[in-house]
Formats: C-alpha cells, sequence, structure tokens
C-alpha cells in the first residue's frame, strides 16, 4: 500500500515536473511570443485599453 | 435620433460590430438567463424549506411531498441543473461570441435547446418531490430526464465548435479555452455517469466512485471552467486593464485539466474503497494549489492600484468577490481532501458549509457579475435602480459569508464531537442546532438578495426604465446604429 | 483551426484518463469478488436483499434518508466510528457486492445505519422512532414519517400490529399501525447488518 502511494505521488510529481518542462521548452521555442497581444485582444478602438466599461446606473450622469 | 458613434471610423465599426454580435445572441442568452433566475428563486425557496426543516422537523412536516429526504435534494438538483448551469450556458454564449468575433450561429436551435433544459429540470424535480428520486448526490433526476440535459449539452457544444472554426479574432483568448474545454466535458460526463448509474455498468463501490467522479467534476470542470473565463474576460475589460500575465492564465488552464479530474474520490475518505483511489483524489486535490494560485495572482495583478472601481461597477464588486471567493474556497478543498482534516470534517455540516463558498460565493456571484454586465447588452436598455443592486450584493455577501463561515465553524466542533465516543451523539445534533438557525437566517439574506436581482431582471426586460443611452452601456441610440449599418452596406453595395 | 482540436483532444483525454483509472479499474479489481459461507448454517455473506427488505430500499431511497444517515464503517482509528460501537469491523468493498444503488451517504446529521439491524434489531423500536423520533431519541432533528402509519379506532381490543406508543404519544382511542410501507422501511433497516467478519476487513 505504501509502494502504491508513492508510486502514485511520484507519477504526480513527474507529471508536474513534466508539465514545468514542456512550458519553459514551449516559451523557449516562442509559442508565448504572442501573448502580450492575446491578453489585449479583448480590447480595440471602440472600447481601449485604460477605460472602465460598467457603471452602476445613473453614476455617471451628465459626464456624458 | 441619427447620432452615430463618437469617434474616427475604425472605433466605430469595432463598437458596431460588437453590438452586432451582443444583438445576434439576445433571445438565446435572454432565454437561459432569464430561466436561470427564475429557478434561483425557486432553488432558494425549497433551500429555505430545507434549512428551516432541519432545526424545526415539524414545519411543513406530514407532508410527504416535502419531506426533508426530497426538498433537499430538489434544492441541489435546481440549484445545480437549472440555476447554476442555465446561468453558465448564457454566460458562454455570449462570451465565445464576442470573443471570436462572429455572430452567434443558430439562435433559434439554441433558444429550443434551453427549453428543453428546463422541461428537464421541471420534470426531474417533480420526479424527486413525488418520490422518484435516486438518491445518489447530483445525480438525483430519473434516468429519462437524461435526454432532456445531454442534448441541449452536444447543442451547445456544436454551438461553440461552430463559432471556434469561424472565428475572426486573429488570437486565441484564454477564456476561450476554458469555455471549449467545458463544452466537452460536460456532456461527456454525464452521459458516462447516467449510465454507469442506472444501466448498471458499474457494480457496488465503484458506482460511489462514479458518483462522486460526476458530483465533483460537474463543478470543477463544467461550472468552475465557466466562471474562471468569464472573470478572465470581465475584470480586464471592466477595467479596462488587460490580464496581467498571459503565461500564468495558461499554465492555470491544463493544470486545472490534468488534476481536478482526479480529486472526485476525497468524497469518499474512510470509506469501503481500497487506499490508493482515495490517494489519488487527495493528490488530485493538492495539486490543484497550482491553477488556484495563477489564477489568484492573475486577478489580483490585474486589479492592482484600480480597486477604485468597485465602488462605481457591480460587474466588478461581483466578479472580484467571487474570484476572492475561488481562492478562499478552493484552498480550503485543497486542505479538507487531506485524510487527518477528513477525519474530522467528513459528513459533517463543514462540508455544507465549504459547497456553499464554492457553488455561490464563487460561481454564482460571478454569474450575478456576468449577468450584470451582459443584459444591457442584450437587451440595450438600463438596469433601473443601483439601489436594488447593492440590496443584492451586501444581501448575497454577508449571507453567503456569515453560512460558510458559521456552518464550516459548526462543522468542525461537531466533527470533532463526533470522534468523541464519550459524547452521546445527541448532543453533537444538540450542539448544531443554533448555527442551523444562523443558517436559515443567512438563507434568507441571500434569497432577499434574489429577490431585489429578480425585480431588478424583470424590470430590464419590461423596459420598465427604460434608458436610451445609459452610463453603463457606453452606446448610443440603437436607431442610429442601424441606419449607419445600412449606409455602410449600402456603400459597400455601390462600390461592387 | 488547430488549437481547437488541441483543446478538444486534451479535455476527452484528461477526462476518459481520470474515468478509467478511478471507475473503470476498480471495478475491474472488484468483479471477482464472491461472498463468503457461514460455515455454521451454510448461509452467504453478503446475501443480496429479498422480500419485505428489498421492497423496504425503494422507502429508503425514495424518503432520502441518505441525506442524513452513512452506511459505513470507518477504520479502527480513524474516526470515533468503531467506538461509537456503529460495528465491529471497517466496511470493505465486498460488503456492497450487492448494493445497488450503493447509498453510502456522506452526511451524519443522524448516526451510521451500516449496522443498524444488529444495533436494533426489535421491529418496535423502529417503529416508535419513525413515527415520532422523540420517543426513542429526545432532542432529534429527524422529521416524523407518519404517513408510513394508519390510525385506527381502538375498540375494546387492542388491533393487531398496533405500535407500543408511550400513553404521551397516544391519542385519546387510537391505535397506530404501521402501512406496507412502514413495514417494508423497517425490514431494510432490520437488514442492515455488517457484522459478519470478513478476511479482508481486519480492523
Amino acid at each position: 500500500m505504501f509502494l502504491i502511494s508513492m508510486i502514485i505521488w511520484a507519477t504526480a510529481l513527474l507529471a508536474a515536473v513534466m508539465t514545468v518542462w514542456a512550458l519553459t521548452w514551449a516559451i523557449k521555442r516562442g509559442e508565448f511570443r504572442n501573448l502580450r497581444k492575446g491578453a489585449a485582444s479583448i480590447f480595440d478602438a471602440g472600447e481601449p485599453i485604460g477605460r472602465q466599461t460598467d457603471y452602476f446606473p445613473s453614476a455617471r450622469k451628465g459626464s456624458r | 435620433m441619427t447620432q452615430v458613434p463618437e469617434g474616427p471610423a475604425e472605433s466605430r465599426l469595432e463598437q458596431i460590430s460588437r453590438i452586432l454580435i451582443d444583438d445576434s445572441s439576445r433571445v438565446p442568452v435572454l432565454i437561459w438567463f432569464t430561466s436561470s433566475v427564475v429557478w434561483l428563486l425557486l432553488g432558494s425557496l425549497a433551500a429555505m424549506i430545507s434549512s428551516l426543516k432541519l432545526h424545526n422537523p415539524d414545519f411543513l412536516g406530514g407532508i410527504e411531498w416535502l419531506t426533508f429526504g426530497r426538498i433537499r435534494p430538489v434544492h441541489l438538483d435546481i440549484v445545480f441543473f437549472g440555476w447554476s448551469s442555465m446561468a453558465a450556458v448564457g454566460a458562454l454564449l455570449w462570451l465565445q461570441a464576442r470573443l471570436c468575433h462572429v455572430r452567434l450561429p443558430w439562435p433559434l436551435l439554441l433558444s429550443g435547446l434551453a427549453i428543453v433544459w428546463n422541461v428537464g429540470v421541471v420534470v426531474g424535480s417533480v420526479a424527486v418531490l413525488a418520490g422518484h428520486g435516486s438518491s445518489i448526490e447530483y445525480l438525483e433526476f430519473p434516468a429519462y430526464c437524461a435526454p432532456f440535459f445531454a442534448v441541449p449539452a452536444l447543442g451547445v457544444l456544436a454551438a461553440n465548435i461552430k463559432m471556434y472554426l469561424t472565428k475572426n479574432s486573429e488570437h486565441t483568448y484564454v477564456s476561450q479555452w476554458y469555455l471549449l474545454a467545458a463544452t466537452v466535458w460536460l456532456p461527456v460526463l454525464y452521459v458516462t455517469a447516467m449510465l454507469c448509474t442506472y444501466f448498471g455498468l458499474v457494480q457496488g463501490v465503484s458506482q460511489a466512485i462514479t458518483n462522486w467522479w460526476f458530483g465533483h467534476n460537474a463543478l470543477g470542470l463544467w461550472v468552475t471552467p465557466i466562471a474562471v473565463a468569464t472573470a478572465y474576460y470581465l475584470i480586464p475589460k471592466v477595467t479596462g486593464r488587460p490580464v496581467h500575465s498571459y503565461h500564468l492564465s495558461l499554465l492555470g488552464f491544463w493544470t486545472l485539466a490534468i488534476f481536478y479530474n482526479w480529486a472526485g474520490t476525497h468524497h469518499l475518505t474512510g470509506g469501503p474503497l481500497p487506499a490508493w483511489t482515495i490517494t489519488v483524489g487527495v493528490v488530485g486535490s493538492m495539486m490543484m494549489f497550482i491553477p488556484v494560485i495563477t489564477v489568484a495572482i492573475n486577478h489580483h495583478m490585474t486589479m492592482r492600484g484600480v480597486f477604485h472601481m468597485l465602488k462605481t461597477s457591480p460587474t466588478l464588486r461581483f466578479t472580484v468577490f467571487g474570484s476572492v471567493m475561488y481562492t478562499v474556497a478552493s484552498f480550503q478543498g485543497s486542505l479538507e481532501a487531506l485524510r487527518s482534516h477528513q477525519e474530522i470534517t467528513h459528513f459533517t455540516q463543514y462540508t455544507i458549509g465549504h459547497a456553499h463558498l464554492g457553488l455561490y460565493g464563487f460561481f454564482s456571484m460571478i454569474m450575478f457579475g456576468a449577468m450584470y454586465y451582459i443584459f444591457p447588452r442584450v437587451t440595450n436598455n438600463e438596469w433601473s435602480s443601483a439601489r436594488l443592486i447593492k440590496v443584492h450584493f451586501w444581501g448575497s455577501a454577508i449571507g453567503v459569508l456569515s453560512y460558510g463561515i458559521g456552518l464550516c465553524w459548526a462543522g468542525w466542533w461537531q466533527g470533532v464531537m463526533m470522534n468523541d465516543p464519550s459524547i452521546p451523539f445527541l448532543q453533537t445534533v444538540e450542539y448544531v442546532k443554533p448555527y442551523l438557525i444562523l443558517r436559515s437566517v443567512s438563507g434568507m439574506g441571500m434569497t432577499i438578495a434574489h429577490i431585489a436581482f429578480a425585480i431588478s431582471v424583470w424590470r430590464i426586460l419590461s423596459r420598465h426604465h427604460f434608458v436610451m443611452s445609459g452610463p453603463t452601456l457606453f452606446t448610443t441610440q440603437r436607431p442610429a446604429w442601424k441606419e449607419f449599418v445600412n449606409e455602410q452596406n449600402e456603400r459597400e453595395e455601390m462600390a461592387q | 483551426m488547430n488549437k481547437t482540436f488541441l483543446v478538444i483532444l486534451g479535455a476527452l483525454l484528461t477526462i476518459a484518463f481520470s474515468l478509467s483509472g478511478l471507475v473503470l479499474i476498480p471495478n475491474w479489481q472488484f468483479q471477482d469478488h464472491k461472498p463468503v459461507v457461514n460455515p455454521r448454517d451454510g448461509s452467504q455473506y453478503p446475501a443480496p436483499y429479498y422480500g419485505l427488505a428489498l421492497q423496504g430500499r425503494d422507502v429508503y431511497v425514495d424518503q432520502g434518508c441518505t441525506y442524513c444517515h452513512t452506511q459505513q464503517v470507518r477504520p479502527k482509528g480513524y474516526g470515533g466510528d468503531i467506538r461509537r460501537n456503529w460495528g465491529n469491523r471497517r466496511t470493505v468493498a465486498r460488503d456492497y457486492m450487492y448494493e445497488y444503488p450503493i447509498l453510502l451517504g456522506t452526511m451524519r446529521t443522524g448516526p451510521d445505519l451500516a449496522n443498524i439491524g444488529a444495533r436494533q434489531p426489535a421491529r418496535d423500536w423502529h417503529y416508535l422512532h419513525l413515527y415520532n423520533p422523540q420517543i426513542t431519541s429526545a432532542g432529534s432533528v429527524m422529521p416524523r414519517y407518519q404517513y408510513l402509519f394508519r390510525t385506527v379506532k381502538a375498540g375494546e381490543l387492542v388491533p393487531a400490529g398496533a405500535i407500543p406508543l408511550p400513553p404521551a404519544f397516544q391519542a385519546e382511542g387510537t391505535h397506530i399501525i404501521p402501512n406496507a410501507r412502514g413495514e417494508q422501511l423497517v425490514e431494510y433497516l432490520r437488514a442492515q447488518n455488517r457484522t459478519f467478519p470478513l478476511p479482508e476487513a481486519k480492523q
């Protein structure tokens, strides 16, 4: 039983190490080069970065 | 009335395309959302009846249809299938259409599927109340209800894949991964679990494992990813700040996909199962620290320096509350999976407290936030009252916190007492009673919040307080948009 | 385009992996379980439910007893189950080989019932408890299951099957008799007996 639980933990650890390794490899390979753009992809000229897009009703009355 | 969007033509076009996409999702999203709000009210009613019965067993006593052993599973199933899943589908459809920059495909079909889903919840709830429930948690609805959920789940998956394949956006946003994966997981989970449970594919204790494989994953791989995806969109979108680290968000996605799957067996700690199945559950739960921490870091860092916006944005307030509760409930859940912790808290009110911190404090609050953002954009109307929104927020927030903290505290000591054989069992019952009353009071707070929310939803749908260009919307009059679009189309035609 | 299938494939793989690991492998591991034979009378344990007890399981399920009662005994030294006399050993997978559906439960608002038949073999105790839990367990939050009983007007004689209510709980001139579902449920509860020693359940 001890052996089996050790195997499970070892497998999980191995999976974790492999995940980290795969990520490092992917980053080095430039898979993530466009990520900044990815994060910014939900903004556009109509709703640009830096503009809050939700308010309580009538909280901004008169400002527009 | 002829006012067109301000700014350069490019920005106007982008705004118009966004409005047209929101428009295309109007009917299905409103049906899924409105149904979910109705179920939220019915779920609260069932919750209040169950809660009152637990410290006052003669309340509505003698009515077999409302006996605790039936109304309590009905509460759970209405809240899971009716409220959570329907809200999740609404948010999912709207979000995926927006992120893919495509109009929502098959609006009629998706609306019809919402009706089918509703029929399933009605039939299932009545069946359980009439005594046809299966006593298998999360799967109480009889087998004949399965098609009512499996078919819409597959339809939603198909629509999701179609949007993904026809997307006009250059980049894939992190939310889209979560949404796509969640729609794959739900039908697989549900159909497999129903087959195993009702058609005898597995025997003996494997039934219990299947039960919790489904029960835990239905939360972790269906509603959780949708809420996380929603938060990943709404927090940056409302604050106007891109998500802090995109790398982390991807790491978070894949670790969730790999590890959450395995966590379910911690619901059976100490039970008649081989020890290794429980160990796997513990390991899976521990590994969940990785995705949870990535989400926590990301959302906190995105919010850094703009916490003042919580005062001015209802969406942000609900979403950030939910996001913080995600961290809290997940940490609690991971620790709870440990054997030494389960020895005390398993079989006690602690579990119930934890479940509500998760499904309500985290998931439901994010869905409320999403609805505050989405309803105005698909109805082109404004919320009628800031006060109602505040009642909703504070009722829900205070309600769920006192509920969760109260029951976790009570459950812990209930477990300690239960493990001490020198204390008579009935004394553990007596000890918990005041906290059960606290639970009813907290539940009442949440119910009041839901009623306030339902009034707001009713008003925005019935155009009670119609505002042409409200502060939430940042848009101008719809007729003007339509004209502008027509003009564009004509110009294009002329050019050809 | 490619990423779509990457995500779909990844999602399917992860779920299939856990399904096979958690559900299918244990199911396969247990499939050659066999009942043990009691050398004294040749009976087998565990045995499937039959008769009233089998019908009673449906009543147990329909009334949702499982939402407040478990049917599992944790090992010695883990929790207070055995010291509370809820069982003389832990329950193991073989105990449940004929359970369909399995009703392990996750909540102990009330005590564990894995061995309630051994702890409370008397029918009358169960009838009194179901009719009004306050009779046997004052302060309990269990509801009264009066719809599992019928009331009869009493003549001179006490009708057969009348439950021995204490005078404080008995209305003048009436007797309480369990109905069919009440009898089934009690037989099911009395069949809850997992005390037979199994070689794999040492504790």
